[in-house]
């Protein structure tokens, strides 16, 4: 199989714009990308730079964009990425630049993994046995490689590379969940803090991006009713997330669905609230807003539902 | 005839009006027939606790399934988070045990078998577009439009069950007379779930989207989804100002858009309430005269 991939190149030590450079190679039945850039190195420019080791999915760390598509190299078959004969491979986004197709993801990445406080707390009780049954999710999430690629893929690292990003609080969650860690409160707290979890926007694009089926949105969402569960509703710098999530449920609570207006009266307090005057004036005169909300009917039974749930959470607090 | 149980969603019943008055004029020119549901509760939105917002979905897929009709959304949001309980609720264990648990007292039960579609979904798959071009008495000649879906219209793929969804806008754009200006963000967030807790990330996703639509030379935009409207529309002059970014895109909701290509009186389909003008694109299809 003959391919011509067409690579981007630059190494910012040595200054210089980026270029492209193409290289024909012939190729195996079976080969992925990675093995192609293997086949490049070995045979035709030792100076070709790329990331990744293992080959196999383990080590995470082989991510970089083929005919648009942001994954694992070595997990990409050429025969199914390559269009009218060529593969143009990009580094991945966002991480440091080193050269070629590597990046640095230090910063991207790992530090926001250390600030989870990725290893078991214990509160210094002799260990109980754990049941295989209360493993099971943990396990499922000891899958993830930290490869990255939900960062990539998501939505609001597009914009702020200061969010924690779902790598970091699919991390935290996993020892949230895990029956041996005893500082499940405290990890909620800190991943509630600005830019943690309450800044997801839940668009389920780091579960698309995902290789090996954690499902990091999900986990997200997950680690949100957790924190409700314990009556931790946002870390301590983060109050307005706690007010909004109050007056949205106490909004549902009394008459079965929402009440927007109130809703950013509440949250965003008299000085927030008059931030956004003009935008709500505006609406106000077009008719938008529709400031009496009528009561539901059948919001009766709405109600009785939260109490049900809401007495439960108090119980399970105590 | 198509007839629905209508889930409105909060929105449509508050900050926009125009997407419910809209809806309600496209359908009825079409010959879909709405029954609102009144006595049903917010799906929760994603922000409530699916604790909680579990039993309220299935209270509102019980009452539809008593109405012996599917769910009608307008909203990618509604339909994202009671097509994902939907599924759930599949599970007879936890179907059982939310109906033992919740529904019971109040004398229903859910059974598992509600079908929940947006309207996008069954203007493509149950109306048609065809039949919708046949209606067309005011194409949309020489009108620029990118589409934008909304998260919950494009994910996860298991709720969204079709792929082929993930191209309906398209249809009804280039149905309507109108020319599809396609812009890689329209799978994305419009930022508006963060609009709380971090306004100016979801400022900056708001300014991203219809930036590039400007750029792309759409001339407006539409959505399927309240929320991404109050975001695109409602913030977008917010998020010009705190990107520094001349933006000034009309956003169309989804029926707006139909209903101004079938010939509706723009008045009716509330054009008047939309943040950003939808004036150009009327002058463009010469409906208001030439400024002299
Ligand atoms: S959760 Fe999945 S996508 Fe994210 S770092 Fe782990 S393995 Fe990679
Ligand atoms: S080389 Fe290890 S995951 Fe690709």
């Amino acid at each position: 199989m003959d391919v011509t991939f067409k690579v981007r190149r630059h190494d910012p030590r040595t200054g210089g714009k980026p270029s492209q450079q193409e290289y024909s190679v012939d190729l195996a039945p079976g080969a992925t990308v990675f093995d192609a850039l293997v086949q490049i190195r070995e045979e035709q420019d030792g100076s070709l730079g790329f990331r990744g080791n293992c080959g196999r999915g383990f080590c995470g760390d082989c991510v970089v964009r083929m005919n648009g598509k942001l994954t694992l190299s070595c997990l990409t078959p050429v025969d199914k990425t390559v269009k009218d004969g060529v593969i143009a491979v990009e580094p991945a986004p966002y991480a440091r630049q080193t050269k070629d197709l590597m990046y640095d993801d230090q910063t991207f990445l790992w530090d926001k993994y250390r600030a989870m406080k990725p290893w078991l707390v214990s509160d210094g009780a002799p260990a109980k046995p754990v049941t295989e049954e209360a493993m099971a999710n943990v396990r499922t999430m000891m899958r993830c490689t930290m490869c990255g690629l939900c960062d990539f893929g998501c939505t609001v690292i597009d914009v702020d590379q200061g969010f924690m990003g779902p790598a970091a609080l699919t991390k935290a969650y996993r020892f949230m969940i895990d029956p041996r860690d005893t500082a499940t409160k405290e990890r909620l707290t800190m991943a509630g803090e600005p830019k943690g979890m309450w800044d997801c926007v839940h668009c389920w694009e780091a579960s698309e991006h995902c290789p090996v089926g954690i499902d990091p949105t999900h986990r997200i969402m997950d680690m949100r009713d957790l924190s409700v569960r314990h009556g931790i509703r946002s870390g301590k710098q983060n109050p307005k997330v706690a007010r909004h999530y109050d007056s949205f449920a106490k909004s549902v609570k009394e008459s079965g669905w929402l009440d927007e207006f109130k809703i950013t009266m509440d949250t965003e307090g008299i000085m927030g609230s008059l931030r956004l005057a003009p935008v709500a004036l505006k609406a106000l005169t077009r008719g938008k807003v529709a400031v009496i909300h009528p009561k539901r009917s059948g919001a009766e039974h709405i109600k009785r539902i939260f109490e049900k749930v809401e007495a439960e959470f108090k119980a399970g607090q105590k | 005839m198509n007839k629905y149980a209508f889930y409105t969603g909060c929105v449509s019943k508050g900050a926009c009006p125009e997407l419910y008055q809209s809806t309600v004029a496209v359908a009825k020119k079409i010959g879909v027939e709405l029954v609102e549901m009144l006595d049903v509760g917010c799906n929760g939105a994603g922000v409530l606790t699916t604790e909680i917002s579990d039993p309220i979905n299935a209270r509102t897929l019980a009452k539809a399934e008593q109405m012996g009709l599917p769910i009608m959304t307008i909203c990618s949001t509604c339909q994202g988070v009671i097509g994902a309980a939907r599924l759930r609720l599949m599970n007879e264990q936890y179907r059982t045990a939310i109906n033992e648990r919740f529904l019971r007292e109040e004398g229903l039960e859910y059974k598992g078998t509600t079908v929940v579609k947006h309207f996008l979904w069954i203007l493509v798959e149950e109306v048609g577009v065809e039949l919708l071009e046949g209606l067309v008495t005011n194409p949309l000649t020489d009108v620029g439009v990118s589409p934008f879906y909304g998260c919950y219209m494009r994910r996860p793929d298991d709720v969204i069950e079709q792929g082929g969804r993930k191209r309906y806008l398209e249809q009804i754009i280039t149905g309507m007379g109108a020319t599809n200006v396609d812009i890689s963000g329209k799978g994305k967030c419009c930022g508006f779930p963060i609009a709380a807790a971090d306004e100016t990330n979801s400022l900056a996703m708001a300014a991203k989207h219809t930036g590039e639509a400007k750029d792309k030379g759409a001339d407006a935009m539409v959505v399927p989804c309240p929320l991404c409207h109050l975001n695109l529309d409602g913030q977008q002059e917010r998020a010009a100002a705190s990107t520094k970014k001349e933006l000034g895109i009309p956003i169309f909701h989804l029926p707006q858009l139909i209903g101004l290509a079938l010939g509706i009186d723009p008045q009716e389909l509330g054009i008047q309430r939309n943040m950003v003008s939808l004036t150009p694109v009327l002058r463009k299809l010469g409906m208001v005269k030439q400024p002299a």
